[in-house]
Formats: structure tokens, sequence, C-alpha cells
């Protein structure tokens, strides 16, 4: 009785699922045309003005090799100014950039610690560009984005925002490969949910904005520690258009051991979980198309849904273990082979429910990796994404939910 | 301008999806169809075997015992048998109608194949061993999972051993004459061996202290085994 009515929630829950899955499919075929546009870097019609913000704080090993990445970006000179803004570290990023002193497409300040957000508020209250972006100093750019993404402003003039491709610089452990094909599946997502106004977050790494936003709709709020979140959360609120365009590709590095993939990941879920609760208005409302009916919704009940889900796994897993333990310390260890008669091959509804999202999923993958890289390639880190990641995310999710329920904030670091 | 989505791309969606789901759960339906129908095709094989088995006898009498073909294949397949029959019930639930048929006809063959065994022991005056086993999975039994290790683990290790078991609970009126005749109480797991009732779990151990027999075959089929290698070692 207890058992049925918790399969009926997860079999809700699976349908949901299902129905997520095959929605972002849909539009996938209809946008798939778009996708396999090669860019070309043709001469653009206008050059907007543009302002680069690089808030530091404590970045004194990977600022060089951003702005570097900046300043080899294809772009005119004369249109591009770079700001690069000392949050008060407290180790050599000051002494560090003033290598770039001289360049006049750079501009140094040096300010208080006040959080990202102020340092990003500083930038865009003194920048004069038409576009104004911020490149966090963890992240670099690929030599043609900006003119990708300054192409996609002047083709549509109700674009308000664009987001980029964000791929994982350099993977080197199993948890930063594991983090590539999540980013690849990330970015297959993103694009899908761009069609649909339904984008959520607006990343640090190079999201460029109009300048009139800020005017509209003001300057960046603490937020949780996920500013970017909320902020496009308010441009949604607003209405304005925000389009990742997928050409345009940033590096950016990633966690590499599990405390430091946690610490990131708790403040990314938390940050999600608190600042759509702070936009419930927008839920299940109409006017606010898929972004309140399904990508909100999603943000928030999607944590519980893949707890629930990865309960239901551990208990039969937990399961299948007790009575495999009864069984060995009954009789002991049998080292006969598994019996190969295909009358055993599970095939019970969630089984086959599980190939399916299984096949889904891979199909997913692969556009992610076809849309990063060009075309699919076999890696270590999908093996690493299917087989690990259920078993990591539960951690900071389960802690999220925790902190969300007693409103218990997360730090940067 | 927020893009505005078409409500057939919804409906669209919902169709594929509930396609899918249900689909799912067509097919999964479709193989346990299979496989319930797999079972009865071997319940139906042991049938005709044991009615093969029983003319046979009955043609023959006493006169030629050597011809009876009642060997330990025989035993195997109800072994494999009762194996697939515990998966469907792990899988469909013990309440299910087809399992319940399924688990008649399987206690049916079995009855049926432990009379004949006591006729030919009877006339022929062979010794077979037989254990008949008493189980619960209503919940109330903590050690007849584990009881059933025991025994899979002998019918392996032993051929030559013909366990029957039973459903303490299930409602058919042989295997509850079964019951009254062998004097089994409802205290599981039980085994009767040697007509004599015992409660509880007995590990495999237990069981081969009860049949002193089952020793002299291990040592038997290894002397065997040992005078086989020796031979082909020689080669």
């Amino acid at each position: 009785m207890v058992e049925t009515f918790f399969n009926s929630i997860l079999y809700v829950f699976l349908f949901l699922t299902l129905y997520l899955e095959v929605f972002f499919l849909i539009t996938f075929f209809e946008e798939r045309l778009k996708l396999g546009i090669i860019s070309v870097r043709a001469k653009l019609s206008r050059y907007p003005s543009v302002t680069i913000i690089v808030p530091c704080w404590n970045e004194e090993k990977t600022v060089s090799k951003t702005v570097d990445s900046l300043l080899a970006l294809h772009y005119p000179k004369d249109k591009l100014e770079i700001f690069i803004i000392d949050d008060g570290s407290t180790d050599r990023t000051w002494e560090v950039v003033q290598k770039f002193a001289k360049n006049t497409q750079v501009k140094l300040f040096r300010k208080e610690n006040g959080g990202k957000h102020t340092a990003v508020n500083f930038g865009i209250e003194n920048s004069t560009g038409e576009l104004v972006g911020c490149l966090d100093a963890d992240s670099f750019v690929d030599k043609d984005a900006l003119h990708e993404i300054a192409s996609a402003f002047n083709e549509d003039r109700q674009m308000m925002a664009a987001t980029p491709m964000l791929v994982v610089h350099e993977p080197k452990t199993i948890l930063q490969k594991m983090q590539k094909t999540e980013y690849h599946t990330g970015a297959f997502l993103k694009r899908m949910l761009s069609p649909l106004d339904a984008i959520t977050v607006t990343p640090g790494p190079f999201s460029i904005f109009r300048r009139e936003v800020f005017k509209k709709i003001g300057l960046y709020k603490k937020a949780h520690n996920t500013e970017d979140m909320e902020f496009a959360l308010r441009m949604q609120a607003n209405h304005m258009r925000i389009r990742n365009v997928h050409t345009a590709q940033v590096h950016t590095t990633t966690p590499g051991t599990l405390y430091t993939l946690y610490r990131q990941r708790l403040r990314w879920a938390y940050g999600i979980m608190k600042n759509t609760l702070d936009y419930r208005f927008m839920i299940f409302r109409s006017e606010y198309g898929i972004l309140g009916t399904i990508a909100l919704p999603l943000s928030f009940f999607g944590v519980f849904i893949f707890l629930y889900n990865f309960g239901f796994i551990v208990f039969h897993i937990a399961r299948v273990i007790i009575s495999k333990t009864v069984e060995i310390s009954t009789v002991g260890l049998s080292f006969a082979l598994p019996r190969a008669d295909s009358f055993f091959f599970n095939t019970d509804f969630m089984s086959i429910l599980s190939y399916v999202f299984l096949g889904l999923g891979l199909v997913i993958i692969w556009n992610g990796v076809k849309l990063a890289e060009g075309r699919f390639r076999p890696s270590s880190g999908i093996f690493y994404f299917i087989f690990l990641y259920g078993i990591v995310a539960p951690i900071w999710f389960t802690r999220a939910v925790v902190n969300v329920a007693i409103s218990r904030g997360t730090s940067w670091r | 301008m927020r893009a505005k989505i078409e409500t057939k791309k919804y409906v669209f969606a919902f169709i594929i999806a509930a396609i899918v789901f249900f689909g799912a759960l067509g097919v999964s339906n479709r193989f346990s169809e299979k496989r319930i129908a797999e079972i009865k095709t071997v319940e139906d094989k042991i049938s005709l075997d044991i009615l093969s088995s029983e003319t046979q006898f009955a043609l023959l009498k006493e006169s030629s015992c050597r011809a009876i073909d009642h060997g330990t294949a025989f035993s195997e397949e109800l072994g494999s048998l009762a194996a697939k029959l515990s998966y469907m019930e792990d899988n469909l639930g013990n309440n299910n109608p087809n399992v319940i048929s399924l688990k008649k006809y399987y206690s049916l063959l079995q009855i049926k194949d432990y009379l004949l065994v006591a006729q030919i022991k009877e006339k022929c005056g062979t010794k077979p061993i037989t254990v008949i086993y008493f189980y619960s999975n209503n919940g109330d039994c903590d050690d007849c999972k584990k009881e059933g290790y025991v025994l899979t683990k002998l019918r392996e290790e032993y051929p030559e051993l013909r366990i029957y078991s039973f459903d303490y609970n299930l409602d058919l009126s042989a295997v509850k004459t079964m019951k009254s005749i062998q004097g089994v109480q409802n205290k599981l797991p039980a085994l009767v061996i040697w007509d004599e009732p015992y409660y509880g779990f007995k590990s495999a151990e237990d069981v081969e202290k009860i049949i002193p027999q089952l020793k002299r075959l291990r040592a038997v089929r290894e002397k065997a085994e040992a005078a086989k290698s020796a031979t082909s070692t020689k080669k």
C-alpha cells in the first residue's frame, strides 16, 4: 500500500520529466537548421561600442590570462574598453594587473571589498559602451565571441541580453571531466530555452547587455550570492529578451575537488531556489510564457523531483544490497557466473522507462557535444557524467533544500 | 515581446510523452505475458513428462524398474522453474492472479512428481532423497528467504536431491492435504525430511546432518572427479 503510494508519486514525476525532455527535443527539431550554422567572421554592418568589466577578488593567478583573451578579441580596438576592478583583493592581484596600466583599452580601478555585485555595479556606473558585459576573472573568451554577440545584437533589436556558450577550460580531474559533459548538456538546454524566452540566468562569464537594461531595471543586487540569476529573472519579469548565442564560446575554470564543487553548487542550488521564490509571482502565469509554465517551476521543483527519484533508486539499491548480504552470510560467496537466461533480463515498467531516459539523455549529450565541438566525440567525461553526477549532485541539492528550509545563506567560497 | 508558444506544441509534446510512457508500460506487460507463457510451456512439458513416466510405470509394472526414465534432468527442470516463478513473483507481486495460477499448477506438478517418486521407491526399492519445504511470503516469515538460499544452494550442489517447495498460504486443496498428511504446523520455515517435520531456519550443514547420504554423495562425486582429472593428465 505504502509502496504503491510512493510509486504513484514517482510515476507522476517521471511523466513530467519525460514531458519536458520531449518538449525540449521538439524545440530542438524546430531549431536544428539554425544550430548547424557555422560562424563566418564577415564584417559587421555596425560595431557597437562595448565595455567589458572584469571584477577580481584574489585572482592573481588567472586575471592576466583573462584580460589577454579580451585584448585578443577580433573586435575594433576603439570600440572595446576593458575595466579591471579590484574588489579589495588581499593577494597580488593589483600588482599583477599593473602590466595593463599603459594599454589604452584597459582601465584599472580599485575599491574596498563589497562583493562581486558591487564591483560590477561600479564598472557599469563608470562605463560608456552601448553594450556592457562582465567576464569573471577565471574565464577566457574565444577570439570571435564578441563579434558573434555583436552580430546577434545587430540582427535582433528586441534582444536586450546575450549569453554565451560556456565550456569547461582544460578539464584535468575526474570531476572537471564530468562537468565538461554537464556544461555541454547545459549548453544544449540553454540553447533550447533561448527561443522559448525562458532563460533564467545570465552567467557571470561574458553575458552582454544593452546599456538601457540597467537604466530601466537598475543594477545588480546581492541576491543570495547569485546575482546573475536574480538579474535574469528581473529582466524576464520586465519582459526583456535574453538570447543564447551558442557560437560565442567562453572557457571557464571549474572546481577540481569535491569540496570546491560542493561549495559552488550549493551556492547555485540555494540561489536558484531562493531567487525563484523571490520571483514566484511569475510561476504558472501565462503572460510569462514557457518561463512561467515550465522553466521556473522546474528551477524550484526540479531539485525535489531529482532528490525523490534519487531516494527511490537508493532505496532499491539498498534493498538489493541487503538481500545479497543476507544471501552471502547464509550460504557464502558463490563464484558462479550470473544466469545468462534472457528470462531474467529486467523488463519491468521502471526498467524500460530507465532505458528510455538513458536514451533521451544520450541524445541530449550527443547534441550538446556537437553544439560545442562541431561534431560528436566520445569522451571519458560522458561516462563520468552518467555514472557520477547522480551520486554527487544529491549532496549539494539535499543541503540546499535544508538551507532554504531554515533560511541559511551560502557564502562565495 | 515574449515568444508565443502555440498550444498545439504543448499538446503534441503531451501526446508523444504519453505514447512513450504508456508504450513502455505496454512493452513491459508484453514481456511479462511472454514470461508467463514461457513458464506455462515448461509446466506443460513437465506435466507431459510426469504423465509419460506414470504411463510407462503402469505399463511395465515392477518387471523392469531400470527402464523408468526419471533421472536428475527432470529435477533440474523443476528447479529452474522454481527460480523463474520466484522471479515473476518478485516482479508482479505475489497477489498477481497469473502468478497464483502458475504457482498452483507448479505445486500440483510437484505433488504428482512426489507421488510418482514414492511409487517408484516402493516398487523398485530406490532411495530418493526428498525434502518438502513450506514457506510463506506474506511478510510473516523472516527466515524463509534465508532458507530459500540454503535450499537453492543444496539443489545446485546435489542434483540428486529432490526439493519440493510449497507456499503455506496457497489456497489449493492438494497443498492443504499435503500439509495435513505431513502434519506441518504454521511455524515457518518448515522442512519435511524422511516424513519428519523440522521447524525454523536450517543451514546447509544442519540439512547435511539430517541427511548423511548427502556427504556420501559428495565424497563419491569428488572421487569420480579426481579419477577423471588423473586420466586426463595421463593423456
